[in-house]
This record gives C-alpha cells, sequence and structure tokens, in this order.
C-alpha cells in the first residue's frame, strides 16, 4: 500500500513543489545546468511587467462577465428543465453536450463562425439587420474579449444547470403545496422559496466557476492567442508567454504560483461557505 | 401549467438547443462542401453539392505520396495523430483508474498518518490550472529523458486526471457499507478475494463515471501536447490540428472536417454513457 500513496503522492505534490522551487531560480531551458537562487526576483520581475497588470485586469473582466452570464443563464435554464413536460429529459441530455466537445473544436468552429468576411454570424446578423456593415470579431480588442466570452458561455453554462438542476430536485414540493395555500403567487414562491434554497449551491458554483475561469487558457490561447495585440491575455496566458516564448521559466513559474495564492484564497472562500471539511458534512 | 406557459418553454428551450448545436451543423455543413462553395458570398446553409474530399484527405492522406521537394502537408499526419490520442487517452485513464480505485479504497479500509489530507489534497490538485503545473512537469520530462515521448503525455494526462479520478473513488467507497467485506472476511476469504469479488462490482458504477471524464479531460487536452511533444508524428490532435494554421491559405473544409472527425468519440461515448455522465456530475466529478 506504501508504494502506492507515494506515487499518488508524487503525482499530486511533485508538480507544485517543483513549481514553487523553479519560481525562486533563473532557469533558462537551453542552459539547464545554470539555475542560479535569485530569491524575490522573478517576482518582482512579474509584480514590475505592465503586461503583468494589463492581463490581471483582463482576467477579472473575462472571469467577471462569463461567471455572471454562466448563473444568470444557469439558473434561468434549470428552472425551465424543472419543468414537468414531455420530452424534457431530451432537452437535459443535449445541453450537456458543449461540455464533451474539446476546446480546439470549439475555438476552430468560432474562428470560421465569426471570421470577419465570410463567417455566417456576420452574414446572418447583416440579412437580420442587426448590423450595417461587417463586424471584425477577433481582430478588434472588445469584439475578441466579448467573442472568448462567448465561447467560454456556450461551453461551461451546462455546468452550472446540471448542479442546479440536481438541487431543484431535492427541494421538498410540500414547501411550494404550503405556499400555493397560503395564496402565495409564482414570483412570491421563487423569492421565498427556491432562491434562499439555492443560495448555497449557487454560491459553490459561483465560486468554482470564478477559479476556474480565472484560470482558463486554452479558451483564449486557441481562439485569439491573447491578440489582437495583448488585450484577451488572462494571468494564464502571460504565464505560459513568459515560459515558453520568452523561455523565462522561473518568471513563467513565479506568475503560476501568484495565481496559486489567488487560488487558494479562492478555495478558503470556498470552504467558509460550504463547510467543507467539517466531519459531519464530509459524507 | 397553462398550454402558453408550456409552449414558451418549448421555444426557449428550442432556441437555446439550436444555440447549442448551430456551431456543429455548421462544422459539419462545411466540412461537405467543395472548396469554392465553402467561400461564397453570401454562405449557402446546407451545401448544394456533397462531397467527402475533405475527409478523403485527412484518413487517407497519409497514404498519398506527395510530390517531391513539395513537403507533407499537416493533414497527411492526421491519423497518426488520431491513434497517438487513442493511446495517451486510454493509457493515461488505465493509470489514473486503477491507482485511483486501489488507492481510495485503502484509503477508506485502513488507518494510518496522513490519511485525512490525501482527499483535500486531491482536491486541491483538481482545482490547480494545468498552466501552472506544465512546465515543471516539462522539466523533469526532460530530466527522466521523455519529452517528445507518448508516454511522457501519459504521464503528464494522470497528473490532471488522478486527481479527480481519486476523490471520486473516495466518495464513491464511503457509500460503500464495509459490514459485507468484514463478513466475507470473516469466512475467510482473502482481501484480494474480498477486493475482487464483492468491492469492484459495486464500485463499477464509479469507475465508470471517472472513467468517461478522464478519457474526455485527456483526449481534450491541448496544453500538455503543446509543450511536451515535438515531432509532427508524435502529436495529439488537439495539436496537430492547429497546424493547418500553419499556411498562408487556411482550409476550412479540412479545419471543419477534423472538427467533426475529433468531436465523434466523444460523442459516441458521451451517447452511450449519458447516465454515468450524470451521475458523475452529481458527485463533483467536473473539471473544466
Amino acid at each position: 500500500m506504501l508504494p502506492l500513496l507515494v506515487s499518488v503522492a508524487l503525482f499530486l505534490v511533485w508538480p507544485i513543489v517543483e513549481a514553487i522551487r523553479l519560481s525562486f531560480v533563473r532557469y533558462n531551458p537551453l542552459r539547464p545546468d545554470d539555475q542560479p537562487f535569485v530569491w524575490f526576483d522573478n517576482y518582482l520581475f512579474v509584480l514590475e511587467d505592465p503586461l503583468f497588470w494589463e492581463s490581471f485586469r483582463q482576467a477579472l473582466v473575462w472571469t467577471g462577465i462569463s461567471t455572471l452570464a454562466q448563473a444568470v443563464i444557469g439558473v434561468g435554464l434549470a428552472l425551465l428543465l424543472h419543468q414537468p413536460l414531455r420530452g424534457i429529459n431530451a432537452f437535459r441530455g443535449l445541453l450537456l453536450f458543449p461540455y464533451i466537445v474539446p476546446t480546439v473544436v470549439i475555438a476552430l468552429n468560432w474562428r470560421w463562425l465569426f471570421n470577419a468576411e465570410i463567417g455566417i454570424v456576420n452574414h446572418l446578423l447583416l440579412s437580420a439587420g442587426i448590423i450595417s456593415e461587417r463586424v471584425a470579431w477577433l481582430s478588434t480588442p472588445d469584439m475578441a474579449m466579448a467573442s472568448a466570452i462567448l465561447l467560454n458561455v456556450w461551453k461551461y453554462t451546462p455546468f452550472v444547470v446540471i448542479v442546479v438542476l440536481a438541487r431543484l430536485q431535492t427541494i421538498p414540493t410540500e414547501l411550494y403545496d404550503a405556499a400555493k395555500v397560503d395564496g402565495a403567487g409564482a414570483i412570491r414562491r421563487f423569492r421565498d422559496i427556491t432562491l434562499p434554497q439555492l443560495a448555497e449551491v449557487l454560491a459553490v458554483v459561483v465560486v468554482f466557476r470564478t477559479i476556474w475561469t480565472f484560470n482558463k487558457f486554452e479558451e483564449i490561447y486557441l481562439l485569439t492567442r491573447g491578440g489582437p495585440g495583448t488585450s484577451t491575455y488572462n494571468l494564464a496566458l502571460y504565464a505560459f508567454d513568459q515560459a515558453m516564448a520568452n523561455l523565462r521559466m522561473g518568471v513563467g513559474a513565479a506568475s503560476g504560483v501568484i495565481m496559486l495564492g489567488l487560488l487558494l484564497a479562492g478555495s478558503l472562500l470556498y470552504i467558509r461557505l460550504t463547510g467543507f471539511g467539517r466531519e459531519d458534512r464530509a459524507a | 401549467m397553462s398550454r402558453w406557459a408550456a409552449a414558451l418553454i418549448y421555444a426557449v428551450l428550442g432556441a437555446v438547443t439550436f444555440v447549442v448545436c448551430f456551431p456543429l451543423l455548421w462544422a459539419i455543413s462545411t466540412s461537405l462542401k467543395p472548396k469554392d462553395e465553402i467561400f461564397r458570398w453570401p454562405p449557402t446553409l446546407i451545401p448544394e453539392t456533397i462531397t467527402f474530399e475533405s475527409y478523403r484527405e485527412l484518413l487517407f492522406g497519409g497514404a498519398v505520396a506527395s510530390a517531391p521537394g513539395a513537403g507533407v502537408p499537416p493533414s497527411a499526419y492526421f491519423m497518426d495523430w488520431f491513434v497517438n490520442s487513442v493511446i495517451v487517452s486510454v493509457g493515461s485513464t488505465a493509470i489514473s483508474i486503477t491507482v485511483a480505485t486501489l488507492a481510495a479504497y485503502s484509503l477508506t479500509r485502513f488507518r494510518f498518518r496522513g490519511q485525512r489530507a490525501v482527499p483535500y489534497v486531491a482536491i486541491l490538485g483538481y482545482m490547480i490550472p494545468s498552466v501552472i503545473f506544465v512546465f515543471p512537469m516539462f522539466l523533469t520530462m526532460v530530466a527522466l529523458d521523455l519529452p517528445d515521448t507518448l508516454l511522457s503525455l501519459i504521464l503528464g494526462y494522470v497528473c490532471i486526471t488522478l486527481p479527480f479520478c481519486l476523490w471520486l473513488m473516495w466518495a464513491f467507497f464511503r457509500g460503500v457499507p464495509i459490514e459485507i467485506e468484514e463478513a466475507a472476511l470473516v469466512d475467510g476469504a482473502t482481501r484480494l478475494q474480498v477486493f475482487r469479488q464483492i468491492v469492484l462490482p459495486v464500485a463499477l458504477p464509479g469507475i465508470i463515471a471517472a472513467s468517461i471524464f478522464s478519457l474526455i479531460v485527456s483526449w481534450n487536452d491541448y496544453l500538455f501536447g503543446r509543450v511536451f511533444m515535438n515531432s509532427m508524428d508524435k502529436l495529439p490532435l488537439t495539436v496537430g490540428v492547429m497546424h493547418f494554421f500553419d499556411g498562408t491559405h487556411v482550409d476550412w473544409g479540412l479545419m471543419m472536417a477534423s472538427s467533426v472527425l475529433m468531436t465523434l468519440p466523444m460523442a459516441i461515448l458521451f451517447g452511450f454513457m449519458q447516465r454515468h455522465l450524470v451521475a458523475g456530475f452529481g458527485a463533483g466529478a467536473v473539471k473544466g
């Protein structure tokens, strides 16, 4: 049993330990034998780099809008899918589909759908009269960010739907029956029963989605490469760029560790919100 | 519920389903068009002429010898990439599931120091984005003399999938009562017999859910393949198809045909396993 757990520990802990070590050395992969210990130089480099702060601000926009949209649309869809209608299970299954589509595929499709010259989205919007000239979706900063957010919402709203739907199904119907007897209308019932019952699970979902969206790499990189310019960089792209393009492994690792710190803060929030880790809740 | 309310709900759900399905339907439509029709404006929604040219180029392009000196087009490697992706997804899933099942079982059935910390470390590992540990992992692979091998990719994917497989299996085994196993042990069964004949059958739904998630994650990954692999013939599909953008002229038909072919295995798996997938979602086995 011991070797097994050692190997588990190796896979879980080793990469993190190694990332932290790297963040304190200067490491150029072209000279792997020369790794001077540089204290906090890499962290200072990151914190003094304007691109880091630009990436950070853009990450906040990207995360904030994506998460809010996912939560609102997700809860709305979950409420609809909770209705006892014929064929509702088929819809439930279909809505899960985006989750299994590889990010590369979605990014390719998005580049094609939102192609400025011959993309179908421009064609549909033009013929519906919503826009009067072609929109350069992926080559203007705001539109590129909007396209990336749209991709993210498309792919990950199902996550919110599934979790909220599961919680909706456990709300005792007696609560609604009693409220109806007392003469509460649909809006009252939603505000006074459904929302309070959903509050906890919704908080958890929002924390999870915030953490994951904040650190997303592939969704942005494959769609826009961070561009045009650096207008869609987030911290994950920044870290990747430092390590891969600039061969500054130490700087990349340092920005990774900063992301890790932010993530731990988010996780602590999650633990506070749910009481996760208390023995009585663990089962 | 009134008939109008029901109609409204169907209308909204129908619209959402359209938005969900449209990107892939459009990819299928594009992949079946001849090249001149792809570039036509306004675009045709349904192909006027249907051709399987793009699919043929991807599936059999490797067999066609290119003209000397012309260089090999990326599409010639498509089937290599496909096989690579199958090998690394299945390989890493097999390792993750085996290790996770055994480890989770021992975590719930034996006592040892530090035992309570393991699931929490696992859930932390499962929240950490890959971009943080892909470079340390890569440097380790270099030190082990493994970069640019499928094995390095398998080990990389074990790193991403093991934490949530372990977490899921741990949650699963906690729910299985220990009394039956104790009774079997009293009756003289060995630990191994108990594991194979009592524990495994009960754990099967959990194993299936964890396997699906592990397959999806490793099939869909781009980052590890991008950082670890170099040779054209050893890339996974996700990294390979991005090379279709290398030239000056983008072949959207080829691109959309590869999107369809890449999604197909996951869609088939999804169709068969949807029930388990939902069960897994419920148990929190979601990385994304």
